[in-house]
Parts: structure tokens; C-alpha cells; sequence
């Protein structure tokens, strides 16, 4: 798109989306919430137009379908024609109506604005974006509320929604209080577009505090991790016993299932299904194959009753929240990139615990990726995970719901989720960061080596 | 052995200077020195709320300075180093118990609360003291001891020999030792009960301190009164306030743990009154080792703001600032500042960073107490009951940027400051002395003769001077740290003036600005001026050390300039992104926020 030299306020709406239609193929690979660039765009098309302001400046709520080959998908966009490439959330003022029109509730051509019960919202907030985002796009109004548009727009409620809103039901302390929705009809379904939270100032993710304390070992030439300084065990407890307790609100709000034969036939067939193609891929994988096999089998073994029910289900350091009152957990959207369906899905809550598990080893090891070998740091980074995995497994063992129990007692499991969360590591890297395709391999080697638990 | 019937019998050294019980009138009581007896210092300028914005300096009177020659710190030696502590910026010293005492708790075991102990000086030199510190504008305040007395005082005396006297009810007295079975032990290495056998009136005593130690009976009106009268005492001479000692502890209930009663709060709303009704402006600061929703009931009813205490030290900070700065994480400080109620309009937290006892780890969990003593005791000679027995630039390993960080996050967190003698030159400690006189050794002022302290015989100095090569008095003292710009002396005098320049440290309510950075602790203290105008400071501290960068959301300040208050540099004005900034290791900011406008056009 271009820029614009000169801010025009006169443009029509309509003309403002057909200029911005036209533009789009051309300007949305290179934007990071983009989920299709792998592929070139084919075309675009306005599927739903919301004027949220006519003029002086226009702003419209634009949904367009994205076309590729092989692929169409919904994207939202928020426009206008004052600014630099006519994306509005950039702009504190504009990005700040939206704000408004939750306060007010208002319902602006089918677009629905609303505030949860109960909440009453300040207006007047200029609207900050946040830079880290992934695939969505986040404003923080001052400092008191923070938006999530989802880019890339799902048919149908977001899980995050639902299963936030449900988790404050049950009065959940471990996540940010969702404070409102914007949601409009596509293709005839109520869909979600925004998510409106209380933000946390004084909050750090779960990825920062974990390699602070890492990096902080790595400093030390002589100490043991539980020697240090940055010893990170105690937090890493607390936030297990944080993770325990939100799938235990979990399951009082929306309950649990247990998991029959097929089930477990099916979760161990996509696994396998899984290793089969990533090993396709990435050769260097295929001398654990044997072992990867029979630790998916193993899980059949598992004794007792598997209970299932809505996990968060794309659980690492960087989904949760350090503040002063304790550990958050955010971003209840599933595994981006998912089906919607697998998303939604009954899963053991082991999943969550897995992905975790594998988050530990991430953050031990990602001060080594790309640098020459030292024994000496590979062993603090092993000892540094061994030792938080641990605090974090034991956290989760004392607060978990006695339908799910110790994750200890369920080794199998475990020791197969985690294998397959690594085997997708490895395609992952593979096609993304080649350098970093050494983590999840060396963990799938010690963990197929140390044997059965 | 034929029992002494004299009341003053078991003090010491108190011959030919007034004390209590020299006599006993017709009615059986004990003559009392007056404070009509004595002259009376100058009082300190008229001004209400003073405490709020104090630097406070803990000094011990022996570790001072010696004026006569016998070895030991004394009132007048100190009274002689009042032009230092001036030009350091202290507003208000806080002595430890100086009173007669045998001395077997560090004078924390009182036996006479109307006479000084006989090595300090005597009471005319007290009011000395006072009358030389007013005349500088600095206040003086001790520590009074309401819930015992030592065993020697004379009020024990008569009410161990006779039980019908009008003392005999002084102390809390029992036929045998079952009563009150839910009070904790303190001293748990030396105490294995509250109750203790009495053979000369047979009688067990109360005691939830040393078994020298009785607690005196506040059920008995004249007990409190009494102890009214000892405030007023002090209070006629013209001391500024008082430390009020172990106040938890005044009343027993039984079915309770004896702490925190209802009653002992009714009494010490007295104790205001007194003060409030005949002294206004002294303070009452609550030496309450509680967590902190427990200590704000001392400070009495918000609605009127407050009326009991004016001060209370806020203990559970400072192990959590030694923590977070180990930790690289500002949650241990964020924390319990988090979980630090708002306090009365008419109260101050006190807070430190080290004290003459030991680094206090009562009021963290014992995850956290194993965790301090593993990183700070290595030796375990540096433990001592529940505690570590370190000054801060050991603590610290001498390291200049963290004293410095310390000392600077002691200076701006919510509370006024208390400075203990010698850490403002980073003095040592010796722990090959016993008991907590590790961190007591004489203040080191000159590479002279015992380090300037005094002018004694070495060997009668009553502990050595520290003399090892790295905090030794050759190199470490007063004489070459003033002569030095870039000393450690002459860096917290400039951060003391600084913090007085801004109101804002004060009384300034504080905000945590959180920030992405976990090692990086920033919070903003706002003040708003009688004029309406704002005074705000933001303070950024790396708890790291290695250097961080940290974004801040300064977002209600868009337009507002940084400027760096101890150099006057002015940073790049905040905008709509996250106010981005640097910090070297263990490095710290303190900014003014202030308008844009107000600065002079480049020329």
C-alpha cells in the first residue's frame, strides 16, 4: 500500500475499502499476523464492511477473505484513511474508539461491542499496540485493558472467549479477567472477532523470568543450579500448582470425560501418524523412530481411567504471566494453526502438562543454539531443566484435581505427549530455525534413552 | 547470706548520681528521680509530621566515640561527632537503650528506666546530647522497653521481697507455671519456658523474653501509670520519641498466644494521648516483628489517622530486597509491597536494610529461610538464633555498585530510611565476636590509635576495631572517605541531599511500574505539592548484574521529560512507545518527571 503524504479525510468508505482491497495482496505477506505466507495471495475480497466512522477520519471494520491456492480464510482488518497504510490499529486515537464502543454496548450494523456483566469500562484510552504479538494484534488502553483482534478469524465463538468467561464463572484467580467481546455474524455464524482483558502492568511472561534465571546459571562457572542465585525451582513449582488449578477450575466449570478405548487408539495413531511424516522430512530423526514407536504404544498401558476435558492446549513459558499476586495463564486459543475442531476438543489435561515439560527444556538450552559446543554449559542447561521440570511437576502433582492426580503416577502418558510435542518440535525447526532443530532432538534422545519411567 | 533490704541493691555503679530507690517514702514507694531535677534540653523546631520525610541514624552510644578515655562510647563522645552527622544529612538519631542495665541483653534488660548507664555518662550528659543535637536541627530517639524490666530493677526487688507491698503486683506472678500454655517461646536457644521459678518469693514469674527479664503486669492500673510517667520523664528532658520495644507482648489472655491484644492496643492509644495532649510532635515508632497487615493495627484507627504509633518498621522488606537482588527478580519486593496496606494519613513505615540485630528471617517462609541462609551464611558462624550476623558491605561481598543500589532503593522505597552507624562508609564486621557484637565494633573515624574511636589503651577498647586488610581501619574510615569525592561516604551524603530535594520520596504514594524486564524493579513515588503542583520521581533499578534494557509504560506522563536527579541530565521526552531505557549492572535511575516547557532554550 502506499504511504500517504498527505492525510485525506473526504474519502468515501466504500472507496476507502476498494482502495484497500486492491492493495491488500500486495501488503499482506509482509505482515506478521499473516498466517498464509507460504503460499502466494490469489486474491481478496471484502466480505463484511463495518463503517464505524463515515468521516473526518473514516474508520471501517473490514473482514476480507483471503484466497490462495488450496486455501480461503477470513482476516480482519481495522481501516482508515488518515493513516499510514490505512491500518488503523497503529493509531492510538482511532484504535481508542473501539474501546468506546464497548463501554457503550454498542451494536454498530450487526458488529456487536459488548462489556461481560457486571464490568463497567472507562472510555477515553488512547490504544496501545503491542509489538510481540504472533498471529493476532493487541491494544492496551491505557495500561487498565488490553484487546486481542484475532487476525485470522475462526467461525464460531473463540475458545479463548469461552473458555476464559467460563473460568471467571468458577472465579478462576489464575487468569487476566475478561472484560468484554466484539463479535459479529460470517457466513451466518456468531463469530469472535476481539477479546477485551484486564491488562497487567506490572506482569512478565513465564519465558523471560525462565531465561533470566538460565542466564544466570550460565554465568556461574562453579555453582550447581540449586546453588544460584536465579534458582528459578520455587517459581517453577508455583507455577505448576498454577497450571493444576486451572484445569481444575477448568473441570468444575465445563467438567470432564474419560477417554475410551477408540480415543486412545485414535490419539496414539496421530501420533504415530505424526512421526511418520515428520520423519519423511527430517532424516535425522529417523534413529529414534524405533523408540518413538514403542514409547506412542506404551501409552495404551496407561493404568486406570484417562480423564479428558477443555485443557488450554498450547501450554509454554511464553502462555503464562508472572505478576505480584502469582502465575497467569493466557491465550486459551489451542495450537495455532489447528483445526478449529482439534482445538475445541476433550484432551487430557497431560497435554498441557507436556507442553510445559518441553518449554523447560527450551528455555535451558536456547542460550546454546548456534554456539560452538561446551560440555560444561550443555550440563548446566540439562541440570537446570531436570531440576525446574521437576519443582514444576511436584507443583502440579499437589494442586491437581483428583481426576487427573499426580502426573508422576501416569509416566507413560506423559513421556508420550511430551515425545510427540517434540517430534513436532522437530518439524517445526526443521522448517523454520534449522538451528535450533537440536533441542527438541537431543531431548527426544535422552528421553528415549533413559527408558521407560 | 543475709538478703540486701535495700531496694537499689542490685544496681551498679549508679553511686553518687540519682536513681530510682534510694530511698523509700512513708508510703512504700521507691523515690524516682524527677525530670525537674535535671535541666532541660531545647526542643527541636515545632513541626508536625517531621518524621515523615526523616532520615533516621541508628547509633550505638559505645560504638561512637569514647570522650573519656575508658574504652567504651559514651553520650558526650557522640554529642562531639553531631557536626558529622549533620553534614551526612541525618535528621534524627535512634539510640538503643542507654538506661542502667546489668547488661545482660544489651541494655534491653533495663534496671533503672530514670538513670543512664554509668559508662555512658549520666543524665546531664543525655541532655547534653539533646540540647547540641537540637541546636543542629537533628532529633534524638531511643528505645523504651514497656514489656519488662531487668531483674535488678528495684520494682522487682520490692515485689520479689514483698509480695503485699505496692509492688508486689508489678510483675506477673503465678503459684505455678501452667497458665498461658499458647505463648510461643522467643528465645528458643536459651528459654525453655515463660514461666520462671522465683525462690525468694516463691513464686513463678512471667517472662516472654530471658528468664532475667520479668514482664511487668500491665492488669495493674499502676503499672501503666508508672510507665506513662517514664514516657513524660524523658519527654519534660525533651527527647523526640521513643522506640517502643516488643509492644506486641504488653497483656496475657489466656486461650490466647499473648500477642497483638486488644488491650495492649487500648494501652498504647495512652501512651498517644500523652503524647499527642502534653508533648505534640515526638513520635512513637512499634517495634512490631509482624507482617505487615498485622503491624498496621499498631499504627491505630485510619479514620483519625492513627492513634498509636506514628512509625513502624516495615521488617519483611528488607530480607526480600536482599533476596530479589540475588534473584535477579523484582517479585520478592514487588510482592510484599503488594501485600503492604495503606497506612493512616498520620503514620510512616520505617525501613533498613541492616540494624544492630541480626538480619531478621522470623517473617519469611521457610523455603525463603533456607534459602537466605544458604546464600548469605556460608560460614556457619555468621548464623545466630534466627538471623545472620553481617553488615551490609560484607553481606555484599564489598561490592560497590550493589552497596550503592542498596543504599539507593533504601532511599526511595515508601518509607523514611534508617541508616545504620558505619554502613555510610561500608565498615566491616567481625565474626569471630560473639553474639550479635559482630556488626558492634567502634565506628571507624581515623587510621590513628583505635581507629579514632578513642584514646584507651587498645586493649581496653571494648571490642577490637575491625583490622583485617580489606575492611581494616587503616584504609576504611571517616578521615579518608571525606577527603575522597568518590567515596562511598561522599555518594550517600549527595543521594541523602537529593532524596531531600524531592518531597515525593517522602510521602509520595508509590506506584509499582511493573515493566517486561523481571530483573528490572521501577516505581514511581507522586506527590502532590500544597500548591497543587506535582512532584513525581520514578526510580529504575537493575537487580541484575548484568546490564538490561526495560520498557517502561510511562503512558499518563506522554509528553513529560525524564530528567536524572543526582547529575540534572534530561532524557528524551516520553512518548507514545514504551519508554525504553538501560541499565548497567545492578545500575539505577532516579528521575524527575517533569513538564516540557520548563527548561532553558539551546543556545
Amino acid at each position: 500500500m502506499s504511504t500517504e503524504m498527505n492525510p485525506r479525510t473526504n474519502t468515501d468508505p466504500r472507496a476507502l475499502v476498494d482502495e484497500v482491497v486492491a492493495e491488500l495482496p500486495g501488503w499482506l505477506p509482509a505482515q506478521r499476523w499473516f498466517g498464509g505466507k507460504d503460499r502466494p495471495v490469489t486474491g481478496v475480497r471484502a466480505l463484511r464492511t463495518t463503517v464505524l466512522s463515515e468521516a473526518d477520519p473514516v474508520l471501517v471494520h473490514l473482514v476480507v477473505e483471503v484466497s490462495q491456492p488450496d486455501r480461503r480464510e477470513p482476516y480482519q482488518l481495522l481501516v482508515s484513511d488518515t493513516v499510514d497504510n490505512h491500518d488503523a490499529t497503529g493509531d492510538p486515537e482511532l484504535a481508542g474508539r473501539l474501546l468506546d464502543l464497548l463501554a457503550d454496548g454498542a451494536t454498530v450494523d450487526g458488529l456487536a461491542f459488548e462489556h461481560e456483566p457486571d464490568v463497567e469500562l472507562n472510555k477515553g484510552l488512547r490504544a496501545r499496540p503491542i509489538t510481540a504479538e504472533q498471529s493476532n494484534t493487541s491494544l492496551v488502553f491505557g495500561s487498565q485493558y488490553i484487546l486481542k483482534l484475532f487476525r485470522k478469524l475462526t467461525l464460531g465463538e473463540n475458545p479463548d472467549l469461552v473458555l476464559q468467561r467460563a473460568l471467571h464463572r468458577v472465579g478462576c484467580d489464575h487468569i487476566a479477567r475478561p472484560l468484554g467481546s466484539i463479535t459479529g455474524r460470517l457466513n451466518g455464524e456468531v463469530t469472535t472477532v476481539g477479546m477485551l482483558q484486564q491488562f497487567l502492568p506490572d506482569a512478565v511472561d513465564g519465558w523471560a523470568m525462565a531465561t533470566t534465571s538460565v542466564r544466570d546459571l550460565m554465568a556461574e562457572g562453579d555453582l550447581h543450579a540449586d546453588e544460584v542465585g536465579g534458582d528459578f525451582a520455587g517459581e517453577a513449582q508455583r507455577l505448576g500448582q498454577a497450571v493444576a488449578t486451572v484445569h481444575a477450575d477448568l473441570e468444575r466449570a465445563l467438567g470432564t470425560q474419560h477417554a475410551d478405548a477408540d480415543d486412545i487408539d485414535k490419539t496414539v495413531r496421530a501420533m504415530t501418524a505424526r512421526l511418520d511424516s515428520v520423519v519423511a522430512a527430517v532424516p535425522e530423526l529417523r534413529p529414534y523412530v524405533p523408540a518413538l514407536r514403542e514409547a506412542f504404544e506404551a501409552a495404551r498401558d496407561t493404568p486406570g481411567a484417562i480423564a479428558i476435558q477443555h485443557i488450554h492446549g498450547d501450554l509454554h513459558l511464553g502462555q503464562v504471566l508472572r505478576t505480584v499476586h502469582g502465575w497467569l495463564l493466557i491465550d486459551f486459543e489451542g495450537e495455532p494453526g489447528a483445526p478449529i475442531a482439534e482445538r475445541t476438543a476433550l484432551r487430557s489435561p497431560l497435554r498441557d502438562v507436556a507442553g510445559m515439560l518441553r518449554s523447560f527444556d527450551y528455555a535451558a538450552h536456547q542460550l546454546l543454539v548456534g554456539q560452538p559446543e561446551d560440555h560444561q554449559l550443555a550440563v548446566r542447561a540439562l541440570e537446570w531443566s531436570r531440576r525446574n521440570r521437576a519443582a514444576f511437576t511436584e507443583g502440579y502433582a499437589e494442586a491437581a484435581a483428583s481426576s487427573v492426580g499426580d502426573p508422576r503416577e501416569r509416566g507413560y502418558l506423559l513421556r508420550a505427549f511430551e515425545l510427540d510435542k517434540a517430534v513436532y518440535e522437530v518439524s517445526y525447526e526443521h522448517a523454520n530455525r534449522p538451528e535450533w532443530l537440536t533441542v527438541p532432538l537431543s531431548s527426544i534422545a535422552r528421553i528415549t534413552g533413559e527408558g521407560k519411567r | 547470706m543475709a538478703e540486701d533490704p535495700r531496694p537499689d541493691a542490685a544496681l551498679t555503679g549508679l553511686e553518687g548520681v540519682p536513681h530510682t530507690g534510694e530511698a523509700i517514702g512513708a508510703d512504700g514507694l521507691l523515690v524516682e528521680p524527677q525530670a525537674e531535677d535535671f535541666r532541660s534540653a531545647r526542643l527541636a523546631p515545632r513541626e508536625p509530621g517531621w518524621f515523615k520525610g526523616a532520615v533516621f541514624y541508628e547509633v550505638l552510644v559505645r560504638a561512637f566515640t569514647d570522650s573519656n578515655g575508658d574504652g567504651t562510647g559514651d553520650l558526650r563522645g557522640l554529642a562531639s561527632r553531631l557536626d558529622y552527622l549533620e553534614w551526612l544529612g541525618v535528621d534524627c538519631l535512634w539510640l538503643p537503650p542507654f538506661y542502667a542495665s546489668p547488661l545482660r541483653d544489651g541494655g534491653y534488660d533495663i534496671s533503672d528506666f530514670r538513670s543512664v548507664l554509668p559508662e555512658f555518662g549520666t543524665v546531664e550528659d543525655f541532655v547534653y546530647l539533646l540540647d547540641e543535637a537540637h541546636r543542629r536541627g537533628i532529633r534524638v530517639i531511643t528505645d523504651l522497653v514497656l514489656n519488662h524490666t531487668s531483674d535488678a530493677h528495684p520494682w522487682f526487688q520490692q515485689s520479689r521481697s514483698d509480695p503485699d507491698g505496692p509492688y508486689g503486683d508489678y510483675y506477673v506472678w503465678s503459684d505455678d507455671d501452667s497458665k498461658y500454655p499458647d505463648a510461643r517461646i522467643i528465645f528458643v536457644d536459651t528459654e525453655t519456658s515463660n514461666w520462671t521459678y522465683d525462690p525468694v518469693r516463691g513464686q513463678f514469674f512471667w517472662h516472654r523474653f530471658f528468664s532475667h527479664q520479668p514482664d511487668l503486669n500491665y492488669e495493674n492500673p499502676d503499672v501503666q501509670e508508672a510507665m506513662l510517667d517514664t514516657l513524660r520523664f524523658w519527654l519534660d528532658l525533651g527527647i523526640d520519641g521513643f522506640r517502643l520495644d516488643a509492644v506486641p507482648y504488653l497483656f496475657e489472655q489466656e486461650g490466647t498466644n499473648c500477642e497483638n491484644l486488644p488491650r495492649t492496643h487500648d494501652f498504647l492509644k495512652r501512651c498517644r494521648k500523652v503524647v499527642d495532649d502534653e508533648y505534640p510532635g515526638r513520635v512513637l515508632l512499634a517495634e512490631a516483628n509482624q507482617w505487615p497487615s498485622d503491624v498496621v493495627e499498631y499504627f491505630g484507627n485510619a479514620e483519625v489517622g492513627g492513634d498509636e504509633c506514628h512509625m513502624a518498621f516495615h521488617f519483611p522488606l528488607m530480607p526480600r530486597i536482599f533476596m530479589a537482588v540475588r534473584r535477579e527478580s523484582r517479585f520478592p519486593i514487588s510482592e510484599i509491597l503488594a501485600q503492604t496496606p495503606q497506612i493512616p494519613d498520620g503514620c510512616q513505615w520505617g525501613i533498613f536494610l541492616r540494624n544492630h540485630d541480626e538480619l531478621t528471617l522470623e517473617m519469611v517462609t521457610d523455603e525463603e529461610r533456607d534459602y537466605m541462609y544458604a546464600e548469605y551464611a556460608k560460614d556457619p558462624r555468621m548464623k545466630a538464633n534466627i538471623g545472620i550476623r553481617r553488615r551490609l558491605a560484607p553481606l555484599l561481598e564489598n561490592d560497590r555498585n550493589q552497596q550503592e543500589l542498596f543504599t539507593a532503593m533504601l532511599l526511595s522505597l515508601p518509607g523514611s530510611p534508617v541508616l545504620y552507624y558505619g554502613d555510610e562508609i561500608g565498615m566491616g564486621d567481625n565474626i569471630w565476636l560473639g553474639d550479635r557484637d559482630a556488626v558492634r565494633t567502634p565506628m571507624q573515624w581515623t587510621p590513628d590509635r583505635n581507629a579514632g574511636f578513642s584514646s584507651c589503651d587498645p586493649g581496653r577498647i571494648y571490642l577490637p576495631v575491625i583490622m583485617d586488610p580489606v575492611y581494616g581501619y587503616q584504609g576504611l574510615n571517616v578521615e579518608a572517605q571525606l577527603n575522597n569525592q568518590s567515596s562511598l561516604l561522599n555518594w550517600t551524603r549527595r543521594m541523602i541531599e537529593v532524596r531531600k530535594q524531592h518531597h515525593a520520596f517522602a510521602e509520595g504514594d508509590f506506584t509499582d511500574l511493573g515493566g517486561s524486564n523481571p530483573s528490572v524493579l521501577a516505581y514511581r513515588r507522586r506527590w502532590c505539592r500544597p500548591d497543587g503542583q506535582e512532584d513525581i520521581v520514578v526510580c529504575v533499578n537493575n537487580l541484575s548484574r548484568f546490564p538490561q534494557p526495560v520498557e517502561l509504560d510511562l503512558s499518563e506522563h506522554i509528553g513529560s521529560r525524564p530528567v536524572e536527579l543526582t547529575g540534572g541530565v534530561r532524557f528524551p521526552t516520553v512518548g507514545e512507545l514504551p519508554y525504553l531505557l538501560t541499565l548497567p549492572g545492578h545500575g539505577f535511575y532516579w528521575f524527575q518527571l517533569a513538564e516540557v516547557g520548563d527548561e532553558g532554550e539551546a543556545r
